[in-house]
């Protein structure tokens, strides 16, 4: 079967555009998950309260080394039976953003370790409380340095999107799966997917570039 | 040993002075108390008993591993000691009174005490994320609660006093290690602590920086409103500013005092040997 030019512009194009925003709104939805969710977490493993950092150290454990597909049937198919039943979308999120949370918070902690301790002793000796140290002392230093990392996990997180039409959420190959099953051609709806993962991805890895750059101007 | 009977000798002295001289006029900004500092086995500091007069300048020399640093990182709270008090200007630092008893101080009095303490590190530590004039009013805005310009205002006056207002808006990185500190002196300033800690100021800074930061700590010292703690291994330094010198050894101020009579006539042979390793002593006897 050769390339069809009509078919893949005239529908599998508009079909798929149609989903696009889902797998874009859930991308940077799930990675707002694991950004807030890692924080929390790298917070809870620095806590002098033993049982709280042992608690987030055992789960930040569990979550990265078991599949997220795992995760994701478990919070779409086995919370239901415990009277918690959320949508594709919103499953689909928090299974993600969870996920990869654990990841974050690794990049968060490496980010805060590597802010030097006379951050911290300049910060108390002008007296700034706890969470002012944190908001405008160590945070800020923190993060600059693991931006491109974060970047990467946006990236990672972008691709892995697809995992969630297993759970019912037509996002981008879901639907080109779909084109596929009711035309009984696969070569154009997915090669489409493809080249637009390529170009999303490609594209974020460059913005983050400029980021990284400014941010390191900034600094000199 | 003799240096035991000197240590006392020197003790009992340093009290009728400070009986004469200060003890009328006004009481101890800080005063430490039976202050002992362990680190797992090693005892840095043992008992120390040591004040600090308002207004007054106190350099503490003494070898490498004595307890200097340790002895300012107390008081700055950097450090909790393992016994003892601190009183800062009559308000126990590490300590509350609840019904008469010392318990332990939570976060929020130590805020309150350390208020009247400021330090300035060997390494700078300036905020490098920063640039210098945000360095000099983030905490005066966010601590003090000073509006933007008051706190402004504030920091200009300041890098004005150590020569760098032209560096207002340029960050750490792009400046040299003796100006970073002159900085660095400038952001503890513009909080108006009562005490001032020197740990070393000098010590990290290339040879031709360090004169230009030792200017700007004594113009701070002859205005004579905060007292001052010195930490220092620059003898001539601490003979020219200070009030008084404490020499410090093996965790416990071995002897004090005028700083024209602690270096030309040092009493413990432990001083004695200390400063015959700076060549102080002949401009000193004429
Ligand atoms: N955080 C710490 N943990 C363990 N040991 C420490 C710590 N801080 C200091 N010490 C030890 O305490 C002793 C005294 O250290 P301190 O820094 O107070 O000495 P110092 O008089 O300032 O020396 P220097 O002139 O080299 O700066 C040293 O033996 C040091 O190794
Ligand atoms: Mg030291």
């Amino acid at each position: 079967m050769a390339w069809d030019w009509e078919f893949t512009i005239n529908e599998v194009l508009p079909q798929l555009m149609e989903v696009v925003y889902i797998t874009i709104s859930a991308t940077l939805v799930a990675y707002l998950v694991a950004m807030v969710w890692g924080l929390v977490l790298a917070f809870a493993r620095r806590s002098q309260f033993r049982p709280l950092s042992v608690a987030a150290y055992w789960f930040v454990q569990f979550i990265r080394t078991t599949p997220p597909l795992v995760q994701l049937f478990f919070i779409f198919y086995v919370l239901p039976r415990y009277g918690i039943a959320l949508t594709p979308f919103v499953a689909g999120v928090l299974g993600l953003g969870i996920h990869y949370s654990t990841f974050l918070s690794e990049v968060y902690r490496a980010g805060i370790e590597s802010v030097p301790k006379g951050q911290w002793e300049a910060a108390t000796a002008l007296n700034f409380s706890p969470v002012q140290k944190w908001k405008t002392i160590i945070l800020p230093q923190a993060i600059r340095p693991v931006i491109p990392v974060m970047g990467n996990y946006l990236i990672v997180m972008f691709k892995e999107t697809p995992i969630l039409s297993a759970i019912t959420l037509v996002e981008l190959l879901g639907k080109a799966q779909i084109i596929g099953s009711e035309t009984f051609r696969y070569v154009e709806p997915i090669t489409l997917v493809g080249i637009f993962f390529l170009i999303m991805s490609y594209g974020a890895s460059l913005l983050f570039q400029r980021l990284e750059m400014r941010l390191d101007l900034s600094k000199k | 040993m003799s240096a035991e009977e000197t240590q006392t000798a020197t003790l009992e002295k340093e009290e009728e002075t400070q009986g004469t001289e200060k003890k009328e006029e006004a009481l101890p900004i800080v005063r430490y108390r039976k202050v002992s500092k362990s680190f797992g086995e090693n005892q840095v500091l043992k008992e120390v008993d040591f004040d600090l007069m308002p207004g007054e300048r106190v350099a503490i020399i003494g070898p490498s591993g004595s307890g200097k640093t340790t002895l300012a990182r107390l008081l700055m709270t950097l450090e909790k000691p393992t016994s003892g008090t601190i009183e800062v200007d009559g308000r126990q630092l590490w300590h509350k009174e609840v019904k008469g008893k010392l318990v332990e101080a939570n976060e929020k009095h130590l805020h309150e005490v350390r208020g009247d303490i400021g330090m300035v590190f060997q390494h700078f530590n300036l905020f490098p994320h920063m640039t210098i004039l945000r360095n000099l009013t983030e905490a005066p805005v966010k601590v003090l609660g000073l509006s933007k310009e008051e706190a402004r205002e504030r920091a200009m006056g300041m890098l004005e006093k150590v020569g760098l207002t032209d560096k207002a808006k340029a960050y750490p990185a792009n400046l040299s290690g003796g100006q970073q500190q002159r900085v660095a002196i400038a952001r503890a300033l513009v909080m108006r602590p009562k005490v001032m800690l020197f740990d070393e100021p000098t010590s990290a800074l290339d040879p031709e920086t360090v004169g230009e930061v030792l200017d700007v700590i004594k113009e701070i010292a002859a205005e004579g409103e905060m007292a001052m703690m010195l930490i220092t291994h620059e003898m001539s330094f601490a003979r020219d500013v200070s009030d008084r010198v404490a020499f410090f050894d093996e965790g416990c101020i071995q002897e004090q005092g005028p700083p024209s009579k602690l270096f030309v006539q040092p009493e413990s042979e432990r001083l004695q040997s200390f400063l015959s390793r700076f060549n102080l002593g002949e401009e000193n006897s004429q």
